[in-house]
């Protein structure tokens, strides 16, 4: 009987590791085959403003308002723990390196991931069920160059600019609290920041705009296109996407950092 | 002509088709009839080249189909136009956007050639004064008229129907099959109905297959069904509902 339960249970452990694998494939495929299809931009330029506006200027609404909420928390605790050790005046540098490095970037990419990810999944997903997708590719149309590539381009283009927006108003409401809060000038905070900032902080935490790009258009979309089983299928699918693009977006994060904290 | 030999087709564990052979000749209407869930759509998607049988051979003009890559399919499709039963129509385009995006997509028409052949959909679906409304603001029977349009853009010589009258009111009902056989009747266009109404299939098709438990049971003119003695056939012959 336990030699039984333990053939059945390695042979679901295999099934699942097959399926896992194939999953995988696909999801290389589906990402080659996406990124194969950017020189037909021209072609989908419309498709790509519509996107940009989404993931855009739409998305600076969430972004700002995460940004300035980390900004004055960060602006607050740190500033009582630095108050301390009598070492205030840091609070603009240590606010700084945190926000452009860490927390601006990451935060926009799970406010995004939310946003951007789950209409990406919800959209192509009801496409996928309702057939649309099909109909694309039955009267000649490739589906990923009209409904992923300009998302992705729109993406990789717009994460940018977010980033420097949520990095600058994160800082700015840091400092607008390190003055009403701590009583610190505004010009002990920002000449903590600029004069000390070094090329590495930028390049950490803007290299990190378009791999969260790439990680949330293409999971989220995979997962929109692979919907199947009606309206919960597309429920079931968007949660997914926006759960494993939130998983990768954390991991690439702290990898990201790693690797060019270590090399610059 | 379209043709299936020897089709079988898994999902997962499940057996949808097994060793199916189906001929569809040009300038004729054959419907595949069938119980819902037993794989009908599953032939039209297969004809199309939207999915690949796990063994068997799919020929569209005498070319197999079954190796080519999704770029050399495109042509292919373009011979057949094909109406989806949900219709399939995008959501957040105009009907005249709806008619004229494959167009503008694939070939290199001129503005003025792409607005002639919408305005010719618009009024054989008799939809004049609803171009610039979207699909969720028509009734279902104009709905499916806006689909059978979509797909007559490219002047296709065959037409796959998925389930044409499902969900419709008898009189929609009455009307797409009217619209459909006069396509044969005007154009000499071929056309393949998928469909589970056999009212549908004795009204406009001139031969029909029948499908049960992934298997053809039945090949041959609409008239001859009545002989068949295979008792799925009987049994929806006399008026049982088509379940397994």
């Amino acid at each position: 009987m336990p030699t039984t339960l333990a053939r059945s249970l390695s042979s679901q452990a295999a099934l699942q590791l097959k399926e896992f694998l194939l999953t995988m494939q696909e999801f290389f495929l589906f990402s080659l085959r996406a990124f194969a299809t950017i020189p037909k931009i021209k072609r989908y330029w419309r498709d790509f403003l519509d996107q940009a506006t989404i993931c855009g200027t739409e998305s600076i609404p969430i972004v700002l308002v995460s940004s300035i909420s980390i900004g004055s928390l960060l602006a607050i605790e740190v500033g009582n723990l630095l108050e301390d050790f009598g070492a205030k005046t840091m609070l603009g540098r240590s606010t700084s390196i945190t926000v452009i490095r860490e927390l601006g970037p990451l935060l926009m990419g799970l406010m995004l991931s939310a946003r951007f990810g789950s209409r990406n999944g919800a959209e192509l997903g009801a496409m996928q069920i309702s057939e649309q997708i099909d109909a694309l590719r039955a009267f000649g149309t490739d589906p990923i160059a009209k409904l992923v590539m300009p998302r992705l381009v729109a993406a990789l283009v717009m994460f940018v600019p977010l980033t420097a927006l949520a990095d600058f108003a994160g800082l700015q409401s840091a400092a607008i609290l390190a003055e009403h809060y701590h009583r610190l000038d505004p010009g002990i905070f920002w000449n903590a920041v600029y004069p000390r900032m070094i090329p590495k902080d930028f390049v950490v935490g803007f290299l990190k705009a378009p791999v969260f790009a790439i990680i949330i258009t293409l999971v989220s979309s995979f997962n929109g296109f692979a919907a199947r089983g009606g309206t919960a299928g597309v429920g079931r699918s968007t949660i997914k996407g926006i759960v494993v693009s939130s998983g990768l977006v954390l991991i690439a994060n702290f990898y990201v950092s790693k690797i060019v904290l270590e090399n610059m | 002509m379209i043709e299936l030999r020897n089709v079988s087709l898994k999902y997962g564990d499940r057996e949808i088709l097994k060793n199916v052979s189906v001929t569809v000749r040009d300038n004729t209407i054959k419907a595949i009839l069938g119980p819902s869930g037993v794989g009908k759509s599953t032939i039209l998607k297969l004809m199309l080249g939207l999915i690949k049988p796990n063994s068997g051979k799919v020929f569209v003009d005498a070319t197999d189909i079954t190796p080519l890559k999704e770029t050399e399919l495109y042509p292919i499709r373009r011979k057949m136009g094909i109406v989806f039963q949900g219709n399939a129509l995008f959501d957040s385009m105009t009907i005249s956007q709806n008619l004229s995006f494959f167009l503008r997509e694939n070939l290199r028409l001129p503005e003025s050639e792409i607005e002639k052949r919408v305005v010719e959909q618009i009024q054989f679906a008799g939809l004049e004064g609803y171009e610039d409304q979207l699909p969720e603001n028509l009734s279902g029977g104009m709905r499916k008229r806006v689909a059978i349009g979509r797909a007559l853009i490219f002047n296709p010589r065959m037409i796959l129907f998925d389930e044409p009258t499902a969900g419709l009111d008898p009189v929609s009902s009455k009307k797409i099959l009217n619209l459909i056989d006069s396509l044969k009747q005007k154009s000499g266009l071929g056309a393949v109905i998928v469909t589970h109404i056999i009212d549908d299939v004795f009204a406009i098709a001139d031969c029909v297959a029948v499908l049960y438990k992934g298997e053809i049971i039945f090949d041959d003119v609409t008239e001859k069904l009545h002989e068949s003695q295979h008792p799925f056939i009987r049994s929806i012959l006399s008026d049982k509902i088509l379940e397994l």
